[in-house]
């Protein structure tokens, strides 16, 4: 596609700004853009940001998948420890530090509505071998317990676990 | 070339010209069927990408089967695919690889499709929907109120879990235009907003046609650019976005410029203009400065002051100075962060959870610099479309909420600009955005 000469004229007023420098002076709306050492120069900082942002894409994507697959072996720790085939089992993965590779997964440890039973809480650690992750420690929260804080706790299992637990 | 190699490849590019039409229909048909696919499989209910609505596609569920992420992609990815063939064909044969008709046909098929079936991969439908329902059948100002205001009307529920506490943060004229929907029930209301959406894409697409007609360019691959664009279609339709009621101004504002002699007048109309889309969605406004430097006409000038007063005069009669004060709410949303923005991933590439508040000031200063330079090169001749895309492009580039109808402002500019890089830029950015929703496609099958 090739643009037509200037067709949408009507062209500006270019008089009346003699008092400015040459320089500084507003130009008629071109027909074509000319390729001069500035578009060369806006072409090349274009093609940086595109790389920085093609780059940050990519890194983010396979951040995203290792996450995923982090996820997905977390739930299917949790079900073949707690022999339970629940769909409710919610993943956290901040609450010992998103960088650590510790992940917190927690589920009934009987049939109902979500939350609504004592839960069991297992902390994950270690690579992803046969889909499936370590239990490194654990804890017990007691039924509609909203926030997984140290107070609500008990019963806590595995040295990972020192510390999280009231004594 | 000697006379011999230039004739024998002519014949090769006759032939090639012979299969274009071809290649261009099975593109064609690979887009409707890939959109067909997402809409079918959307009205089967417990979607996980559907936003819970009333059943107004229910008549479509016994087709399809629930729409997961896996199909999802691969269907996104199919229209792509189409996209760039028909993207290359169009503007490389123009009419010879899709007559007019035929384009024409195939946007309209897409609309239809899109039209018929569930709201698609949003809730921003149902919040416009509240906030009209809050004015009218309630009797409270959506600039002070979210929709928990009215957690007892049937609404509600539909309304996204993090916009129910946010009062709306759409232009007074939008709020105004949606208030006539609130009677209808939200089921009326739902089908209202549709046809309103799909109104204001067709009278897009319409513009897009004249305006590169005005300009010398190739209409089909124009409209083909912006119409068959998967987000368009997929996202920004198919969610039924106010952003197309917006560009529909934005681009009712270029056409009247483009036209050979617009005169004072239509200047002025056009700067008004600009102004009703920017208290629709504040972001087109954008275009003002670039549209005033490049005219330097008193006009436009008194267009947009004058559109300024009448709106401000509506927008305080109907909603307080709450409704005058569009900057505050922009202000708000701008320290939201979405997981697909830029600035997000590039807090993840250099080790950061996430963007600080330090980070939003630097993008914000980022933005600044940037439309400056193409406010110094509007004024010294440069294209000044060309330029308002290259805004709205810097706006979602830096914005730290970047959602998938956010990258479809420019399109229609930047397919009617001279500087065709804007048009390359904007795909491009387009593409990052289509390559980061990829991950579910890339876990192995259970």
């Amino acid at each position: 596609m090739s643009a037509r000469a200037d067709t949408d004229s009507a062209a500006p007023r270019e008089d009346g700004w003699d008092w400015l420098p040459p320089r500084l002076r507003p130009r008629g709306q071109r027909g074509e853009e000319r390729r001069g050492r500035l578009w060369r120069v806006e072409t090349l900082v274009l093609a940086l940001v595109f790389a920085l942002l093609a780059t940050a894409t990519i890194n983010d994507l396979v951040r995203q998948v290792h996450i995923n697959k982090r996820l997905v072996a977390d739930l299917a720790t949790w079900r073949a420890y707690t022999h339970h085939d629940y769909k409710n089992v919610g993943v956290d993965q901040q609450t010992l530090g998103v960088q650590s590779g510790r992940d917190v997964v927690c589920g009934n440890t009987e049939g109902g509505a979500p939350n609504s039973k004592t839960q069991i809480c297992l902390v994950v650690t270690g690579p992803t071998h046969g889909g499936r992750r370590t239990v490194s420690g654990g804890w017990y929260l007691p039924p509609y317990t909203e926030d997984d804080v140290k107070q609500v706790r008990y019963g806590c299992f595995g040295s990972v676990t020192m510390g999280r637990c009231p004594r | 070339m000697s006379a011999a190699a230039a004739s024998a490849q002519l014949p090769a590019e006759k032939r090639r010209v012979r299969w274009a039409p071809a290649l261009a229909g099975l593109c064609g048909l690979l887009a409707l069927v890939a959109t067909v696919e997402v809409v079918l499989d959307g009205a089967v209910e417990h979607s996980p990408l559907i936003p819970k609505q009333p059943a107004i596609a229910g008549w479509l569920s016994g087709l399809g089967e629930r729409l997961g992420f896996r199909v999802f992609l691969i269907a996104l990815l199919v229209a792509v695919a189409a996209y760039a063939g028909l993207l290359w064909l169009t503007s490389k044969f123009g009419e010879a690889a899709l007559p007019k008709r035929f384009a024409i046909a195939l946007v309209a098929a897409l609309h239809l499709v899109v039209f018929v079936g569930p709201v698609l991969l949003s809730t921003d439908v149902f919040s416009y929907i509240a906030y009209a329902r809050m004015g009218v059948e309630h009797g409270l100002n959506p600039y002070l109120n979210g929709p928990a205001a009215i957690s007892h009307d049937p609404i509600f529920r539909f309304v996204g879990h993090d916009w129910r506490e946010t009062p709306t943060a759409y232009g007074p004229i939008y709020t105004l235009l949606s208030y006539p929907f609130a009677p209808l029930g939200v089921e009326g209301a739902i089908w209202a907003m549709k046809v309103e959406a799909v109104v204001a894409s067709a009278g897009t697409i319409w513009l897009v046609w004249r305006c590169a007609m005005a300009r010398g360019f190739e209409p089909v691959a124009a409209i083909v650019a912006v119409a068959v664009n998967p987000l368009y279609v997929i996202y920004g339709l198919g969610g039924f976005h106010n952003d197309l009621v917006m560009m529909l101004a934005m681009m009712a504002a270029v056409a009247l410029m483009l036209t050979p002699r617009p005169g004072p007048r239509r200047e002025a109309g056009a700067a008004a203009i600009v102004v009703a889309g920017a208290l629709i969605k504040a972001t087109v406004a954008v275009l003002l400065p670039f549209m005033l430097l490049a005219r330097r006409r008193v006009a436009p000038l008194l267009g947009a002051v004058g559109a300024i007063a009448l709106g401000a005069i509506i927008a305080y009669a109907a909603f307080g100075s709450h409704g005058v004060n569009i900057v505050a709410a922009l202000n708000r949303d701008a320290a939201f962060v979405s997981t697909d923005s830029f600035a997000n991933e590039i807090a993840h590439l250099f080790g950061k959870p996430g963007v600080f508040p330090v980070d939003h000031d630097l993008l914000k200063l980022a933005l600044v610099a940037i439309v400056v330079h193409l406010l110094w090169r509007t004024w010294r001749g440069y294209d000044w479309v060309a330029a308002s895309g290259w805004s709205l492009l810097a706006i979602s580039v830096t914005s730290t909420w970047l959602l998938a109808w956010y990258i479809l402002w420019p399109l229609p500019l930047a397919v009617v600009s001279r500087d065709r890089r804007l048009l390359a830029a904007t795909l491009a950015l387009q593409s990052l955005y289509v390559i980061h929703q990829l991950s579910p496609l890339l876990l192995p099958v259970k």
